[in-house]
């Protein structure tokens, strides 16, 4: 119990000897942790966004004005037969008008000119994963818009694809520099300890010569690697998590809102435990990189 | 509770500090390290509290082989001996009751204990009035007792002094004598490593001469 008070007050005391330095380690743990965190976040939205739109945007068949029921039927009974398909809704010109009208919200209005209903009946189509691919997507849909009564086929796959491979770049992109800018704050870091450590120099000797342990001499310094660590990805947090409010702020939507969607959302406490952790791993690595060195028994 | 058998010491390239030393000192004992300087009594103390290792020969101290000891039990064998250096190796930025403190915490020992023990020790060595001060503001005998007080923190059953009255005057030296015959008579082993002769010859205890690298002289 007091050894560890004792460890506890040394590293206090280290990080107050410290000053700018150690300040300057908590600054750029805390600037490599917002670039970092800014990825994070804009994958986690981009990636919620594809997800939903996967859902979404399925293939979408519309049929003819006039197609007949017997040419319906048949057409149904051709797609359930197609493997690619998992599921099918029927939209008829009727619904798919109220449909229309409820997303116009008080502005049915301007539907008032028009005579007929100009809305086709359509076919809602899912997917199943295994056949979402481009290729397998396109040969679907011109085999439908082949068969009889099919008016044309919509399918925004190829989209979601390319959006799909702009978040995996992304997040690579954001991992590599992650890692660059980790390097980077474990340097310093490990630098500001090593500052620390010849500082306290004569102290080590005389601690090991009346007979510290190799852990008793390193604890302080790893304890204040980790405090720095942890204290910058916390500062990297707190702005992240500003950073996040004003942009939503200045896009005049609430959170869970972004993109129009329900999907926007900032780290998850799982996601922010684990940017700390990572803080405080970054620092106690840094200290050990530069005590280690230092000891002899 | 030391034992040297044929232990050799040799620094890079042909500086031999220590050549062929066999010897034994019992329990309880006060025995000085004589010679001139250079002749190799500092690296004596060190080999015994495990600072060196010998280059050949065995070390025994309190029956565990010093020369072979594995890294970790490195702190449990130096927990048991006191070392005043000579060079004090005090800090400076502390003051005297903070250096004796680095002792206790280093050893775990609960702070209300600790603290007591710092106490007595600076009354011990006279120093109760100067504990908030900084080293430097300290005359080097009083520097020499603070080191002194440090080396008795962790009620060593060993005391190694290296040169205690160094540059001290006559008088002082005669009074870290009798703080260290103290130590003894209460069953401390000290071994005082020294240059100074003269003191060696009024004190009449048992002493080891030790001349570039080699014992030439023991007595009685």
């Amino acid at each position: 119990m007091d050894r560890l008070r004792y460890i506890l007050q040394d590293a206090l005391v280290n990080i107050r000897r410290g000053g700018w330095g150690g300040l300057a380690s908590i600054g750029t743990i805390a600037v490599s942790f917002v670039i970092v965190g800014i990825f994070l976040v804009i994958t986690r939205n981009l990636g919620a966004m594809v997800a939903e739109w996967k859902e979404q945007f399925q293939v979408t068949v519309f049929l003819e004005d006039r197609i007949s029921a017997e040419q319906l039927a048949l057409v149904k009974k051709r797609i359930e037969s197609e493997r690619a398909v998992r599921h099918m809704t029927y939209t008829s010109k009727e619904e798919a008008l109220k449909n229309f009208k409820r997303e116009l919200r008080g502005k049915e209005s301007l539907l008032d000119g028009l005579g007929e209903n100009p809305i086709p009946a359509s076919l809602q189509l899912s997917i199943h994963d295994a056949h979402q691919t481009p290729e397998a997507l396109r040969q679907l849909a011109s085999f439908l818009s082949r068969l009889e009564g099919v008016e044309d086929v919509l399918y925004g796959q190829e989209w979601v694809d390319r959006l799909t491979a702009a978040v995996r770049m992304l997040r690579l992109l954001g991992l590599t520099v992650g890692l660059a800018l980790g390097m980077a704050s474990l340097l310093i870091v490990s630098n500001t300890i090593r500052l620390a450590v010849y500082a306290r120099a004569e102290e080590i000797e005389i601690m090991r010569l009346v007979g510290a342990t190799k852990m008793h001499i390193r604890a302080p310094f790893l304890l204040e690697g980790m405090i720095q660590g942890g204290a910058g990805a916390g500062l990297a947090i707190l702005l992240l998590f500003g950073a996040y409010r004003a942009t939503l702020y200045q896009l005049q939507l609430t959170p869970g809102q972004i993109f129009g969607m329900g999907v926007g959302s900032f780290l998850d406490p799982r996601g922010a435990a684990a940017m700390l952790l990572a803080g405080a791993a970054v620092g106690a690595f840094g200290s050990l990189v530069s005590v280690g060195r230092f000891l002899r028994t | 509770m030391i034992q040297f058998f044929h232990v050799y010491k040799t620094y890079a390239r042909d500086l031999e500090a220590l050549v062929d030393i066999n010897l034994h000192i019992q329990k309880g004992e006060f025995v000085f390290i004589a010679g001139p300087s250079g002749a190799g009594k500092t690296t004596l103390l060190r080999l015994i509290f495990r600072d060196e290792r010998p280059t050949s020969g065995q070390i025994l101290v309190n029956g565990r082989n010093v020369g072979k000891l594995p890294d970790r039990a490195i702190p449990q064998l130096r927990r048991g001996i006191g070392v005043i250096f000579q060079d004090f190796k005090l800090l400076r930025d502390r003051s005297i009751a903070d250096n004796l403190a680095l002792v206790y915490r280093v050893l775990g020992m609960p702070a209300a204990i600790g603290k007591r023990k710092v106490a007595n020790l600076l009354k011990v060595v006279g120093l109760t009035h100067k504990a908030q001060m900084t080293p430097y503001k300290l005359s080097g005998g009083e520097q020499q007792r603070v080191a002194i007080a440090r080396a008795l923190m962790n009620d060593p059953l060993l005391l190694l002094a290296d040169e205690p009255t160094g540059d001290l005057d006559t008088d002082l030296a005669a009074d870290v004598m009798r703080l260290l015959s103290d130590i003894h008579a209460r069953g401390t082993t000290v071994v005082v490593a020294t240059h100074d002769m003269n003191m060696v010859r009024d004190m009449g205890r048992r002493t080891i001469i030790l001349k570039a690298g080699r014992i030439v002289e023991e007595h009685p």
